[in-house]
């Protein structure tokens, strides 16, 4: 059995629309004008057992709307979607059992009590034995290093102390797939590293299958054997996290600031500069204080020290810098349609 | 002289904007509108049937001395028009001290305490122009009686401007308690819960005991009220209204002063300590 | 049934507890509500020490009726206040998706998120009223009539639930369901006093369309030994009714919510 199916998951919501002003109100009254918009379009996807998924996409791409029909929150307008071979909304309270939902910026706890108890309410919520919860209670204060924040109420908790206890809500009646919503955002470096190295042990101790929606490409790349990426409500990939990697991964790209006095050679001769095998311009512009050069290529055909050696006996460089390539601008040029000219065949696309 | 008259200017100007602005933002609340109209217009049938009940169990013409038309007259009024008077200065100043503002407020160019009037006053006119719709519908409806002569209003309008600046005074010195205490919140459901006895929104005050009645003539809560609304509704005669005209300007005189006074003793304690 | 109840009290318990910290602004909250109700029956008691009855009911009579009713409401007011801030604190913000993920009735969990304490000083007036009313008015305090003074709070306070639910379901629409809340809330007031001063078409409105006539009016005249009938027994039935009208509306603003998901 499937962990997560869809097939052909649609929804389409119905919006008024309101001109501005007492006359757009006056007229929605009377004569309100409806639009269909399409947030998830014909999505089919399975996620197996024991997965951990990345399902990456811009805001308002249909993403959260997709997490909503798997959680039950929202019913589908067309299409069929299984959670563990249940309905989700049909069968919402059986499938509340089975899951455990992150919703990034909303807690899940009681802001004014402390945590321990919000985990009792929450041990009540879901009918855990008492003796299944304090040993779970044990290991995840273990795990997440929460034994000192226990007594803590939610509003004295930093943002990261807040995720770990986000975390133990969300898993402590053992749920079979968890929702991950966003559950790094805004946090450092170090306690990143720490909460997803507890969704890894998680996943590999208990099999549990994650969800995860992300802006961070560290949580995909640490976490996920497979992405997802949606646009404009439809699936535009989805396939192992290895081929994006690959494709765009090892692209790196230069940025040159070059004297003003080759200005006139930018615009002119940018496209036949001598590069190494590997190496292309990618962007040139000119202005008055000086001209920049944006140049991308693949480091496992060059360095950043050849290119920048090769530039530097054509031009007067005044400044550069090294960028690698962030998971928003490898959506982007996935969205510009770089899978589907022959890089993706891993992929389904 | 010319800097304050300057100030004036902007700070007329600045409430010539707001005032401008307050229309949409209403629009955008007209839910809250419709409701607040729907509510007044439940009270105001209860009223009506109470105080009808009222007189026929008493089987005289007037009860205190008041007919059921006037009796009727004021307490809708009251009941419409009231809330409009009322400010919350101390939940202001709570504000302003929590999340200490007051010496930034300080610091402008206008008088602090004038600037807050002007401010108040433009509130008020406001909101009296959202009791409109429910004075028409009291006069249609419900029997509302609004007085005809000149003089009437005339006495109405001034005792109202009086009253008001009688209770912006009042308020002034009582929102300096924020200073001394972070309770405003109980603070301020006090003055409500003893305003609303003493100040005739509940009933006309000549219809409480005696010692009732002397209490609220000590306090400062009828002038914004009840001498208005009274007025209005034919209670009194506008002939009157000079003498209520001079005790309320009397109770200015002293308020002023006192406010003005504790509230620079206050302030210096806020300053100094670098709240 | 059972598990709802523990459940019910295990939020009961962190509620007090959240309360304890803030003991000083329950004392206030009661005491404030305390004090407008006092001067608001001051009102009253000045105006009926200058008449002999008011449509034949005494002063402790109209205070009877009062304490009903507000007996009646503070039910209403500890136990299912949440349904004003449905709109505002969870629809808005989003929080009510997390009752949908939850494996309990969405709507338990939203009345037991939050015990109202303010609920109690109203109690306590209620119960004063009813008490010093009873011995003052001289009605026996038999199994009989305690029973049925229990009966009645309860057919109350099912009232001021369901009315409260129908127009709180309306947050799932206009998410700014206050007012609309309000606008039916406040014509409890029209229950104050007895019906019988009221027109005719008031009184049927107040017994067959917002019966709030049920929730003091008809049992205290039970109670005082006034003739009214059947109509002493029948607001139970219009109560269990109205709550699961109410409760079928609800359904249907659940199911648009899940539709809409705003």
């Amino acid at each position: 059995m499937h962990a997560i199916q869809t097939e052909n998951l649609t929804k389409i919501f119905t919006v008024n629309q309101k001109d501005p002003g007492l006359r757009g109100a006056v007229k929605a009254l009377f004569r309100p004008s409806r639009k269909q918009v399409l947030a998830v379009d014909r999505v089919s996807l399975s996620v197996e057992p024991g997965e951990i998924v990345g399902y990456i996409g811009v805001n308002g791409a249909g993403k959260s709307t997709t997490i909503k029909m798997l959680t039950g929150v929202l019913m589908p307008t067309s299409g069929s979607v299984r959670v563990l071979g249940r309905d989700p909304h049909r069968q919402r309270v059986a499938n509340a059992r089975e899951i455990g939902v992150v919703f990034g910026q909303r807690t899940q706890l009681w802001w004014d009590l402390a945590l321990i108890e919000s985990l009792n309410l929450i041990a009540g919520i879901y009918d855990i034995p008492p003796k299944r919860y304090r040993e779970l209670l044990e290991r995840f204060s273990e795990m997440l290093e929460l034994k000192e924040l226990l007594k803590t109420p939610i509003r004295n908790m930093s943002l990261g102390q807040k995720m770990r206890s986000e975390l133990a809500a969300a898993l402590i009646h053992e749920p079979k797939v968890l929702f991950l919503d966003e559950p790094t955002i805004g946090l450092d470096l170090i306690v990143k590293e720490r909460i997803r190295q507890f969704i890894r042990e998680h996943n590999q101790q208990y099999g549990t299958t994650v969800i995860l929606t992300t802006h961070d490409l560290g949580d995909i790349e640490e976490l996920c054997q497979r992405v997802m990426i949606i646009d404009k409500g439809g699936m535009i990939y989805d396939g192992p996290l290895a081929t994006i990697r690959q494709r765009f991964g090892r692209e790196r790209t230069l940025t040159f600031e070059v004297h003003p006095r080759h200005l006139g050679d930018l615009r002119q001769h940018a496209e036949r500069m001598q590069l190494p095998q590997g190496a292309r311009v990618e962007a040139q512009n000119g202005g008055s204080s000086g001209g920049r050069l944006v140049v991308r290529f693949d480091r496992t055909l060059t360095s950043a020290s050849q290119v920048a050696a090769s530039l530097m006996g054509q031009v007067e460089v005044v400044d550069f810098s090294l960028s690698e390539p962030d998971l928003a601008s490898i959506v982007r040029q996935i969205y510009g349609g770089a899978l589907e000219n022959g890089n993706g065949k891993e992929g389904k696309v | 002289m010319s800097a304050a008259l300057k100030g004036l200017r902007r700070t007329l100007r600045i409430s010539g904007a707001f005032l401008s602005t307050s229309p949409k933002v209403f629009m955008a609340y007209s839910i809250w509108f419709w409701m607040e109209i729907i509510v007044t217009v439940f009270s105001m049938v209860i009223f009506l049937y109470f105080w009808r009940a009222i007189y026929a169990s008493s089987g005289q013409a007037t009860l205190s001395g008041l007919s059921l038309n006037q009796t009727l007259n004021y307490i809708i009024l009251a009941r419409v028009i009231g809330p409009a008077l009322e400010n919350r200065m101390i939940f202001n100043f709570g504000y302003y001290i929590r999340e200490g503002l007051i010496a930034i407020e300080m610091l402008r160019p206008v008088d602090f305490q004038f600037r807050n009037y002007i401010e108040m006053l433009g509130l008020m006119f406001m909101s009296l122009l959202t009791k409109v719709p429910l004075i028409l519908i009291a006069v249609l409806f419900f029997g509302l009686q609004l007085p005809t002569s000149a003089a009437a209003w005339a006495a109405f309008v001034i005792a109202m401007l009086l009253g008001h600046a009688v209770l912006f005074l009042f308020d002034w010195l009582y929102a300096c308690l924020a200073f001394y205490s972070t309770e405003t919140w109980g603070l301020g459901v006090v003055r409500e819960a003893v305003a609303l006895l003493f100040s005739g929104g509940l009933l006309p005050l000549v219809m409480l005991p005696g010692w009732l009645q002397a209490i609220a003539s000590g306090l400062p809560f009828a002038q914004g009220l009840y001498v208005p609304i009274a007025l209005l509704s034919g209670i009194l005669p506008p002939e009157a209204a000079p003498r209520l005209w001079l005790v309320q300007l009397a109770w200015i005189a002293g308020l002023l002063l006192a406010s003005r006074l504790l509230f620079s003793v206050s302030v210096r304690k806020v300053t100094v300590q670098g709240g | 049934m059972l598990r709802y109840a523990r459940l019910y009290w295990l939020f009961l318990i962190q509620r007090l507890k959240i309360l304890m910290e803030y003991r000083l602004n329950f004392f206030i909250g009661a005491f404030s509500f305390l004090a407008m109700q006092s001067v608001g029956l001051v009102g009253v008691w000045a105006i009926m020490r200058q008449v002999p009855s008011l449509n034949g009911w005494s002063f402790n009579e109209l205070l009877f009726i009062y304490g009903l009713i507000t007996l009646a409401k503070s039910m209403n007011h500890m136990f299912a206040d949440n349904l004003w801030t449905l709109g505002q604190s969870y629809i808005r913000t989003g929080g009510f998706d997390r009752f949908m993920v939850r494996p309990i009735n969405p709507l338990f969990h939203l009345l037991a998120d939050r015990f109202c304490h303010d609920g109690i000083g109203e109690l306590v007036v209620g119960g004063v009223l009813v008490g010093y009313t009873s011995r003052a008015l001289g009605i026996p305090w038999t199994l009989a009539n305690f029973l049925y003074l229990l009966l009645a709070v309860l057919t109350g306070s099912v009232i001021f639930v369901a009315l409260n639910l129908f127009t709180a379901t309306s947050a799932f629409w206009i998410v700014e369901s206050v007012p609309v809340t309000l606008v039916v809330f406040n014509t409890h007031e029209f229950a104050y006093y007895p019906l019988t001063m009221y027109h005719r078409f008031i009184q049927v409105a107040m017994t067959w369309l917002i019966p709030y006539g049920f929730a003091s009016f008809y049992p205290a005249s039970y109670l005082l030994g006034r003739e009214v009938g059947v109509m002493a027994w029948v607001g139970t039935l219009v109560a269990g009714v109205l709550l699961l009208l109410a409760y079928q509306v609800w359904k249907f603003g659940l199911q648009h919510y899940s539709s809409t998901g705003s």
